[in-house]
Formats: structure tokens, sequence, C-alpha cells
């Protein structure tokens, strides 16, 4: 088995977070967040969460309804992926690995670095979840001087969502 | 511009060799109001001994962002998350709080906790004490406050009014260095000096407090048959902003950045880091710091960390103070330590509400009129919480930047409690952890990714909407510190246990709180999604409905001023009666706490009390052999 890769890490993070690779790449924690679930999982997990995304990819072959139900059946419901996958969105969204379910360690196996951890100081910084609501981290990124005294810099597009 | 930090500071000074000093004054405790006393004392000459509980090093740069460091890594973001823990000189932790049991305290964490109403209360034991973590909030109490029992037949008056200690506020306000404006913080009788402006122009209201006072000013309210408007209006704060031009007779003022040993340049204006609690990344927040390095540069005084005062030792046919006994810890995790005395002619002690009066009933000093330790105060919050129709950008800005004071003041006095309420730019961060159990929700339970959670995170973080009502809490003698040999900390030193009610004046103001907030919401077009939970441990039920308190960190009124040894602790100079050389400052000596985060206040009083210092130094110059030729020229050496 050879080791999972970045490329594949990136691509299937590209999709659960609707954040560029661009964006993902430039907070430099690509390579820490792949060893930590890696850590925390194992490889072989971490192998077929990578292909099951390829395979709801190439499945849907374009169509985005059918590729957010191929995520959805392939990964989401799966007992192992599904809490796999929702952690690898905790994580880049807020810099913590979340310890994975008692329910879940106990079929596949507590690994050394299941707990729920920061990766780096960085990692918080570097939370997505700041980005998406158009705030700096609270205690880093200072956006400066009255600053809030302006609009967010909220996407348009997510200005006029239907709120449930 | 940079503070600078006198290099070994926390250092030169030998235990050994200053347990032979006599020293003018000896004060317990380096936050603000040790800090701000130890300044003005050695501003005059006066030699000055500070003991501070907490582990010390200098003060740099490089020391405040492992603090920082230790903040990002932290797991749970509290108050003290950023802030060491030593097990010499523990703290109380807002997580350690636990629902409490009828008939059964809480002695699970340093706080032993009666009840009946637990409180998640906290104050900060590092050098600059619990301005480390405040928010930095600076309004000055009105003019009301000082005669709550006069004007509305509640609480106690002070010994002191509104005007006598207008002057202390403006200088005050200069050592903290606060940002406000002078049309904005008139109101319920609060009056300035004609000419007076504050340091720095207020800092700008949040784009959400905005849109909050576009549907909320002009909101009529009636109550106790007073009209009124509510109006959204800026907090003074105790950060840089802008300096203001025509301060000091248009000498203007020079914001003081960050504390180092060696030149940064960091410090300056708020740069909006929305993280004021519980640290500023960048020191644009005062901290006592910045007065304690004022103190430590004029070469006069000694400062001993590590050093928990232990028992205050008293003439028996004086009633004087002849030394306080500290235990000196090594390290913050250590259990041994060595006994060592200070002296001076007058002592401070400037811990705060809980240590103060712990310490004096650890001493065996219950005060003559037997209230040491009682009418313990904090404030009382109440959070509610919604979602605002539009987009609002929440979590932008220092953690509050504007709120509602109209209803801190009013004939309703004589019925209910007060309150100031806040708009939280951390949205519902306080209330229910915020944004990060909003981001967990939407991907564990509804199943949102990609852009479904981005839209879901905009929709529910972005219009959130929290108001913080902080309600005040009377004088209640019930309400209390006291301590008992059973509970100790590791070094031995009594821990204090508290005893807390919420009295039903504060719940009416409570109860009378959330249904303004209704008001609110529906003007605003908010949906409230308030929700108190039975579970919580600081629930309280009134007149059938049950809410949420949560403790502000506002402690006061432990060793009460009076102008009646019998009712109080200490005279209007936060002198004790009992002991006329002693002197217990801070929260623990106000006899109402109204609606004024305290800080402010502390400070103002201090300021006021180093001068009557002052002048009991000099009228009790009487001549004093030191045990030690040498011991003062050791302290002139090293001051240098």
């Amino acid at each position: 088995m050879t080791a999972p890769s970045l490329d594949d890490f990136v691509a299937l993070s590209v999709d659960l977070t609707a954040f560029g690779e661009t964006d993902l790449l430039g907070t430099g924690l690509g390579s820490p967040y792949l060893a930590k679930l890696r850590g925390a999982c194992g490889d072989a997990v971490v192998t077929a969460l990578f292909a099951a995304h390829q395979a709801a990819r190439a499945e849907s072959a374009g169509d985005p309804d059918g590729f957010d139900r191929a995520l959805r059946y392939r990964i989401f419901s799966d007992d192992c992926l599904g809490p796999v996958a929702r952690n690898v969105i905790k994580l880049w969204y807020a810099g913590t690995w979340y310890g994975l379910p008692p329910e879940w360690t106990d079929s596949y196996g507590a690994q050394s670095a299941a707990q729920t951890s920061t990766v780096t100081a960085a990692s918080y910084q570097e939370g997505l979840l700041w980005r998406a609501i158009g705030a700096n981290p609270p205690g880093a990124k200072a956006p400066g001087f009255g600053s809030w005294a302006e609009p967010p810099r909220i996407d348009d597009r997510y200005l006029k969502g239907a709120r449930r | 511009m940079f503070v600078k930090f006198p290099q070994g500071a926390t250092e030169r000074t030998d235990k050994d060799a200053a347990a032979e000093v006599l020293y003018d004054v000896v004060i317990v405790g380096a936050g603000i109001a040790g800090s701000i006393i130890a300044a003005q004392l050695s501003e005059a000459g006066k030699r000055v001994l500070i003991l501070e509980a907490g582990p010390a090093e200098d003060l740099t740069l490089r020391g405040y962002e492992s603090y920082l460091d230790r903040f990002y890594s932290s797991t749970s973001k509290d108050n003290q998350a950023p802030y060491p823990a030593s097990l010499a000189a523990p703290m109380p932790r807002g997580t350690d709080t636990r629902r409490i049991a009828p008939g059964a305290p809480d002695t699970s964490a340093y706080l032993v906790q009666s009840g009946p109403l637990a409180s998640d209360t906290t104050y900060t034991r590092v050098l600059g004490g619990t301005t480390m973590h405040w928010e930095g909030k600076t309004p000055r109490m009105l003019p009301d406050d000082f005669r709550m029992r006069t004007l509305y037949g509640e609480g106690v008056d002070w010994p002191l009014s509104y005007e006598d200690l207008a002057p202390y506020y403006a200088e005050a306000e200069r050592v903290i260095g606060v940002s406000a404006d002078v049309e904005d913080q008139s109101f319920l009788g609060i009056t300035f000096d004609e000419r007076y402006v504050y340091p720095m122009k207020g800092l700008p209201l949040s784009y959400l407090d905005r849109m909050v006072a576009k549907d909320v000013d002009g909101m009529p309210v009636e109550l106790d048959g007073e009209q009124t408007r509510l109006r959204v209006r800026p907090f003074p704060q105790g950060r840089n902003g802008i300096p203001n031009p025509a301060y000091d007779g248009g000498n203007g003022f020079v914001p003081q950045g960050a504390v180092s040993t060696y030149q940064v340049e960091v410090g300056e204006r708020c740069q909006g880091n929305n993280n004021c609690v519980p640290i500023c990344p960048v020191q644009a927040k005062y901290h006592a710091g910045k007065t304690l390095t004022v103190a430590l540069e004029s070469g006069r005084v000694d400062l001993i960390a590590q050093a928990v005062a232990y028992r205050v030792h008293v003439d028996p046919e004086t009633g004087r103070v002849q030394e306080i006994e500290y235990r000196r810890y090594k390290r913050p995790d250590s259990k041994a330590f060595t006994t060592v005395r200070a002296r001076g002619r007058l002592y401070v002690l400037a811990t705060n509400a809980v240590e103060n009066p712990r310490l004096m009933l650890a001493s065996g000093l219950r005060g003559s009129s037997g209230l040491m330790g009682r009418n313990f105060m904090d404030h009382a919050y109440l959070l509610t919480w919604g979602l605002l129709p539009e987009v609002a950008g929440t979590f932008r800005g220092t953690n509050c930047t504007g709120g509602i004071s109209d209803l801190r003041g009013g004939r309703f006095r004589r019925n209910q409690a007060a309150f100031a309420v806040d708009i939280h730019n951390d949205g519902w961060g306080w209330s229910r952890g915020a944004p990060m159990t909003d981001l967990l929700d939407l991907v564990d339970n509804g199943g949102r990714y990609g852009e479904s959670l981005r839209q879901g995170l905009v929709d529910r973080v972005s219009h959130q909407l929290l108001l913080a009502f902080m309600v005040e809490v009377p004088a209640s003698p019930s309400n209390r510190i006291t301590v008992d040999p059973s509970y100790t900390d590791r070094l031995g030193n009594m821990r204090p246990i508290l005893t807390y009610a919420i009295p039903d004046y504060t719940m009416r103001g409570v109860a009378y709180a959330r249904q303004l907030s209704k008001r609110i919401f529906a003007r605003l077009g908010a949906e409230d999604h308030t929700d108190y939970d039975p579970n919580f441990w600081g629930y309280a039920t009134y007149e059938g409905q049950g809410y949420e308190i949560r403790g502000g960190n506002h402690l006061a009124g432990t060793h009460m001023m009076g102008s009646d040894p019998s009712t109080s602790v200490v005279d209007a100079d936060q002198r004790s009666w009992d002991h006329q050389n002693l002197f217990l400052v801070g929260g623990g000596s106000f006899p109402t706490v109204g609606t004024s985060n305290i800080t402010l206040t502390i400070a103002a009083l201090c300021r006021r009390s180093a001068r009557a210092m002052l002048t009991q130094l000099d009228r009790e110059q009487a001549p004093v052999q030191l045990a030690t030729a040498g011991a003062p020229s050791h302290r002139e050496e090293a001051g240098r």
C-alpha cells in the first residue's frame, strides 16, 4: 500500500470545505493535517476515504447533485468513513482534531493520536471558520483599528441565504 | 510608545535581605490596585515592597507571547487559558464550576463553593492580576450609586460622593488610558469638569451595534412611572485609540504600548482582535503590568514573586500590624516553601475582594464589626440571545463596543435592580460557545459540508446578537467569604469559601431584563433563541421562571467602607478601622457595586488612598531602627 498523498488529501478537502486548493495550501497546514489524520485513523482508513472520494467523483461525472448523493452514500453515511470525513471538515474549519466517537474507536481501533488536540498554535489561527464568517480568529490576524465599524467581508452569495 | 520594564526587576530583591528592611509600605498583590499605589508612593520617594503570589518573570514581549501561545494551543479558551496555573497559588477557573447540591459544598476546585448558587467568577494570579484577562470597560459609577440608602432605601450609602471621587476618576482614566468621548458619557448625573476630555477619543461602535441602534434608538420604556428612551451608546474603554489633542489642556496624551525589557513596536491602537478577554495579543488593552513597570522603574520598589501571604500579625495592644508572614515557593509545582516576613510602616492588602478577606480571616482577624468577608458582591449577568434578520458581521471588533446604559439609574431602583446592557461583538460565545458549537452542530448533526456549510455558518453565526444584562447585586451580609482549616491549598493556606445567593431585589431586575430583551428582539425583528437550561450550574428561579445567572468577575463588598466602625471594615481612605496602619483596598471596599465594571472605581479609590497613605507616613514619621544596617544599601544598589 502506498502512503496517502497530499494531492488526494487536498482534493478531498476542497470538496469538503468549499475552499480552493490555493486557500488550503496557503494555510501551510496541508501536510501537518494529513499527518494528523494518518496518526489518528491509520493509513488503511485514510486510503479508503480517498478512494471513496475518487469513486464518488468518477461516478457522478460532473453532476453536482449526483456528486452530493455519492458523497452521502459512500462517505457521510458510512460507519467508518463518515466520522472521519466530518473530522477532516472540523479540522480545517476549527484547527482542532476532535476525538473520534467511542463507537468508532471500538470498531476501528484507537490510534495514538486519536484524542482531541490542536495540531499547532497556528492551526487555530488558520481555521477556515473565521474566513467563512468574514472575521479574524479572535486573538490573531487583527483586521485593524475601526474595521469593525464597516460591513463584514462576506461573499455576496452568502448574504441572502435562507435562514433555517 | 513601549513601556520599558527594568531588566532583572523581578529577581533583584533577595527575600532574606528584604526581611531585614523596614519598608515604608508593604503591598500584597501586583494587580492594578497594588501597582497604582506602588507607583504613586514611590514617586513620592517612599520605599515599597510588593509581594505577588503568582509566578513572575520580567515582563517582556517574549514572555507575553508565551501567554498567547498557550492560548492558541489550548482547547479551552476560557478566561484563564493563557495564564500558567500554579499549584502553590491556585486561581479559580470558570470551567471548574459545578451545580451545587443542597447541603453539599463543591470543594473540587480552589474556590470552595457552599452555594446555594454556584458562581464561575474568577481572578488571575500573575503579575498584573486580573487586568491581564479583563475586558477593559471603564464606566464611572453614577452619583446615585453612592447614595442608594438615602435615595432608594436599598443598600448602603458610601462615605464618599461622586463629586469627592470625580478628580480621582480623571486620574484613573489617565493611568489606564481610557478611550471615550465626554458627550457620550454624560448621562444619569455623570458630570465632568468643564474642559475635560478623555485621554483618547472614543472607539467606533461596531457594525453590529449600529444595526441594533437603527431600531433600538428612541425605543420608549416606562418603568415605575418614569419614561425613558433607549439609545445604543459606546462604552469607555481601557484600550488605546486615537489620542485626543485637547487632553490635559492641549498637551495631548501619549498612549502606553506593550511592556518589555527591550524595544518593541506593538501595543498602539486597538487592532480589533476581538479577544480582549482572555488576552489582548498586542497589549493595546491596558493591563496593570504597565503601571507596575512605572513603579519598578523608580528604583524604590522591590518585588518578590511566588510569595503567598500566609498571615497578618498584629500587636494585640495597639492593633497595629507588625509583619506579614508569607510563604515563598521555589517552583509553581513545588510543595516546599520558606517562611519569610515582610515589615513596613504601612501595609496594603491589594489582592481582591476574595483573597483580602481570606487572608484576614485566616489570620484570625474577623474585625470588630464582624463584617470581614461579608457583603460579597458581584454582578449577576443575564444573557439573552437571538438572530438578526440581516447579516450583522458578528465576531468583529473588541469584545464589546456599545450597549444600553439608560436603565442604570431611575426611580425604579427603590423596587428592583438596575442594569447596564452590553451588545456582545462575540455573538453567542458567552452563552453557548459560538461559533465552535455552531460549526460542530452544522457538521455533526446538520449534514453540512462544502458550500452548504459555508452558507450555514453565515446564516447561523453572522446574524448572532447577544445582549448581556449586567445586573446590580446589593450588599447582603449572608453573601460572604469565609475560611475553614479543613480546606487548605498546597502551601497550607486556607482556601476561600464562597456562600452566595442572588437577592430578590436583583432577581426582580433579572426578570425585568428578560422581558425587556423580548421587546428589543421584537423591535429588531430578531428571532429570540434564549433558552435557560435547568441543569445549568447558575440556574435560579424567580416567580416561577428560571434563568441562567453567570458571574461577572466584579468582586466587591467584603471589607466595605463606611463612616461608622460598627457597620464597616474600612474608612473612606480604605484604612482598617481596627488596624490603623493597614489598608484593605480594591472592590472589597465598595458599599454598593452599582452597574459599573469595578476596575476604574478601584483605580480611583486607590489613587485617593495613596494620598492618605502619604499623609499618614508623614504624620507617623517616628525614628525607626533598621534591624540590619546593610540592608538599605543592598536595595539601593539593586535598584539601579
